[in-house]
């Protein structure tokens, strides 16, 4: 039997615990265990199921795989462990996909072998199919970083197809005649086979179109990942300009505008536009058309995010020959760009693993708020912030052993197909070990705001001095990741973490010791990483600068958002210049939020109060579904799918217009 | 003059992200009117120098506002000490477009150049016109009401003489 870890002493208070979690698994007892991700209908059959699994994995992996200083540190409620379920059998988080080469090549999914598609309805089809496998390979969100130049080579294969059948029928010319390189920018063709050239076109885009409709109407009801949950995919996109990518782009747009079937919004994939000066940003750049129409997806759908490929650190890794250099992001806001060992790219690996720091609990022990002290004792903060980071980074470093130790048919789809970049030359009984090493280990941070106020009294977006400290801490952590990865040799980064799950627990255990202390222990929630509270009285603009800084610090990854109330489908231009604000501060990855309601009796989307202001029904008669984002995500209805803390979280969001 | 509403940001009351001020008072009693309390002239709060020049500072200091914009009440029954409001708004922050709107129409507030309404109305860019009719409430309409209700550029208005109704810059 494996070693007890002796944080834990009596036997039976461990079998107790493993009781317990079955019966409140099976009674559906404890809701924040079924709603912790809100994206798991953790009441149903399967939800139940794979919590039982995950229940038990994370039990296990307290009691006899974690180093003893990270159980502690949990235990204190300072470090947390994402994805704890998958710590014991090694599996690693999330990771940009390859699309481009396994369409290329073809791939076999383990079950059966795919030949590389011939028209774009079949790669977007196939783009489902590989989300799918490598969500099976590991735990976090499935990216494509660059959808559209991924994509572009089918839509001309599919126009080459119409194009030789357009000659045959209008009589044009010979279908099997060797015309050189068809695309659909060869205005030669145009000129001397217009009608053929024009089927082709018209075929092409509606074929498109209906391509990005299946594609996005698959990621929103396969419910492969892990049985209970669709895979959390994201797709990465703007930048492509030629006509074919233009037309994968605007066509995804479309399609996610139209919605799911009865119109509603989908909820996957993430998408992300990528921004950038000279192609999308100014009138008269190739693709600010596409810009615009992404705001006005966004201000419709809450998709597409906004991705700054001019921000300092993107642009430091910006090769324009290659878009495989354009930052793009993962799930709600993962980054992994620069590698150490060269891998300057993003396809092809992802993160392991993160642990996240409780700031406000170091804070408490070291401010002024518990009125203990007069002035914080900031030597004894760094010095406890830098003890539970070698210990959040231990347990990194410990996971990382466990990870590299696996062999390459444990993670079979992602290493065989070479979804993780060189998996392909890997036998299924060698060690990953030297290929994941290009991923990057990140440490992350949540609630420097209410951190802040324990220490001083004032969060970082009330007081200029307070803020100075807040940037300090930030840069300080960064800097110990520096250091650690000269020191490791491994890509050790720092991440403002996308709390969810952690959001109310932290804050839960710290109410619990310390009591209800004003603008630190006072809501259920922490502020997300580095974010101005939510319920902060603060304009737009000024959120934007002050978090701006922050992002370049952040080099595992960040996200700032704005809220806004109102019908922001009405006020595109309202909605095009907070964009355009965020992304001239160098904010990294942006997004703004704003409620979306629909009466499910008349299907009106917009703000609707207690009835609809379509069909006037009363919200007692007809169900009102809100659609809010958490963490990254969309979800349902957030009534019935969040946690107790973020529904606070979104009940507290303070609108920048009322 | 009391006010009864301020907005640092708003996406609502016009075009882009703008200040909202609602400035107390009116005598249209609208039918079916959503906040008929802002009808008393003496709701809300004064709007003392010190409140002004907060606003002021507030408008001036935010680089993503595309403009201000005056509701009410109705503001063209304060329309003397709004349009100084305007006149002191722009010396401290230069040249800030205003939305503004009345229950009365463009044709009411122009039929006398010297009235102070007439005033009012020269220093805005946009107007949102005409009382709120409760048989014409469409809620699918854009920073209105009532479909009765216009959007009128103002300056092309009074240069052509005629209605010359506002069209978004940017539409989805």
């Amino acid at each position: 039997m494996a070693m007890m870890n002796p944080v834990y002493t009596s036997r039976q208070d461990m079998l107790d615990e493993v009781i317990t979690l079955g019966e409140e698994i099976v009674a559906s007892s404890n809701l924040e265990v079924l709603r912790e991700n809100a994206n798991l209908n953790g009441e149903s059959f399967s939800g139940k199921m794979s919590k039982f699994g995950s229940e038990y994995a994370k039990w296990y992996a307290n009691h006899f795989v974690m180093p003893k200083p990270l159980v502690q540190a949990i235990q204190d409620n300072i470090v947390y462990v994402h994805d704890l379920d998958q710590y014991a059998i090694g599996t690693t988080n999330c990771i940009f996909i390859p699309f481009d080469k396994l369409l290329r090549e073809g791939f076999n999914t383990g079950n059966g072998s795919v030949r590389p598609p011939n028209s774009i309805m079949t790669a977007m089809a196939l783009v489902a199919i590989i989300f799918q496998s490598q969500q099976n390979a590991q735990y976090g969100g499935v990216s494509a970083n660059k959808l559209d130049h991924d994509l572009a080579p089918y839509v001309t294969k599919s126009f080459v197809k119409y194009f030789r059948k357009g000659l045959d029928y209008f009589e044009e010319g010979d279908s099997a005649a060797d015309y050189g390189l068809i695309t659909m920018a060869r205005s030669d063709l145009q000129v001397q086979y217009p009608r053929a050239f024009k089927y082709a076109v018209k075929e092409t885009e509606s074929e498109t179109l209906q391509a990005a409709e299946s594609l996005i109407h698959n990621l929103n009801t396969m419910s492969s990942r892990a049985g209970g949950q669709i895979p959390f995919t994201s797709i990465n996109y703007g930048t492509c300009t030629s006509i074919e990518g233009q037309l994968v782009i605007s066509s995804l747009l479309a399609a996610t505008m139209r919605g799911l079937g009865s119109g509603e919004t989908p909820i996957f994939p993430i998408q992300i536009f990528k921004c950038k000066q000279g192609v999308n940003q100014q009138p008269g750049e190739p693709n600010y058309e596409l810009f615009l129409k992404a705001a006005e997806c966004s201000a419709k759908r809450l998709y597409p995010n906004f991705a700054n490929l001019d921000a300092p650190l993107n642009l430091m890794y910006y090769d324009p020959a290659n878009p495989d250099t354009e930052f793009a992001t993962m799930g709600c806001r993962t980054r992994v760009l620069s590698d150490r060992f060269g891998r300057n790219h993003l396809s092809g690996k992802g993160n392991l693993s993160f642990n996240t720091l409780n700031l406000v609990k170091l804070g408490l022990e070291h401010g002024i708020a518990l009125g203990l002290r007069q002035t914080a004792d900031e030597q004894g903060f760094y010095r406890e912030l830098e003890h539970y980071m070698d210990i959040a980074l231990d347990g990194l470093l410990h996971r990382f052993r466990i990870q590299s130790s696996q062999k390459a048919k444990a993670s079979d789809f992602m290493m065989r197909e070479g979804v993780w970049e060189g998996g392909e030359h890997l036998n299924p009984e060698d060690t990953v070990g030297e290929l994941l090493k290009h991923g990057s280990l990140s440490i992350g941070f949540i609630g420097l705001a209410e951190c802040m106020k324990a220490m001083y009294g004032k969060h970082h977006g009330e007081d200029t001095d307070v803020y100075r400290k807040a940037y300090n801490l930030i840069a300080f952590m960064r800097d110990y990741c520096d250091r650690q990865s000269e020191r490791h040799n491994l890509n050790i980064t720092l991440f403002a973490t996308p709390a969810e799950g952690l959001s109310g627990k932290f804050t839960k255990r710290d109410r619990a010791d310390y009591g209800e202390i004003p603008g630190v222990v006072d809501r259920e929630y922490y502020t997300n990483s580095f974010h101005i509270p939510v319920y902060y009285h603060i304009s737009a603009a000024k959120k934007i600068e002050l978090e701006a800084p922050f992002h370049g610090l952040c080099n595992a990854g960040a996200i700032s958002y704005i809220e806004l109330n109102g019908n922001a489908r009405s006020n595109p231009a309202a909605f095009l210049r907070i964009i355009q604000y965020a992304l001239s501060q160098q904010v990294s990855y942006f997004s703004i939020n704003h409620p979306i309601d629909r009466c499910s009796g008349c299907g009106y989307e917009g703000i609707i109060g207690a009835s609809c202001p379509s069909c006037n029904a009363s919200e007692q008669d007809v169900h009102i579904r809100r659609l809010r984002r958490v963490t990254g995500y969309l979800t349902g209805d957030f009534q019935t799918r969040f946690n107790a803390a973020k529904q606070a979280e979104v009940r507290d969001r303070l609108k920048h217009s009322t | 003059m009391n006010i009864c509403g301020y907005y640092p940001e708003s996406i609502n009351e016009g075009e882009g992200l703008r200040a909202a001020l609602f400035i107390s008072g009116c005598r249209h009693h609208c039918k079916g009117c959503f906040s008929p309390a802002t009808w008393n002239f003496h709701y809300g709060e004064p709007f003392t120098p010190e409140r002004e020049q907060e606003i002021i500072r507030d408008i001036a200091g935010n680089p993503l506002l595309s403009g201000v914009s005056i509701l009410g009440g109705d503001p063209f029954f304060s329309a003397a000490e709004v349009s100084a409001f305007l006149d002191r708004l722009r010396e401290a922050a230069g040249a800030i477009s205003a939305w503004i709107y009345s229950g009365y129409t463009f044709e009411e507030l122009t039929r006398d150049a010297k009235s102070p309404e007439y005033g009012l109305l020269s220093r805005c860019q946009v107007l949102v016109d005409g009382r709120y009719v409760d048989e014409l409430r469409d809620p699918s309409l854009l920073y209105r009401g009532s479909s009765n209700q216009r959007l009128i550029d103002i300056p092309a208005s009074l240069a052509q003489h005629g209605i010359v109704e506002w069209r978004p810059t940017f539409s989805f």
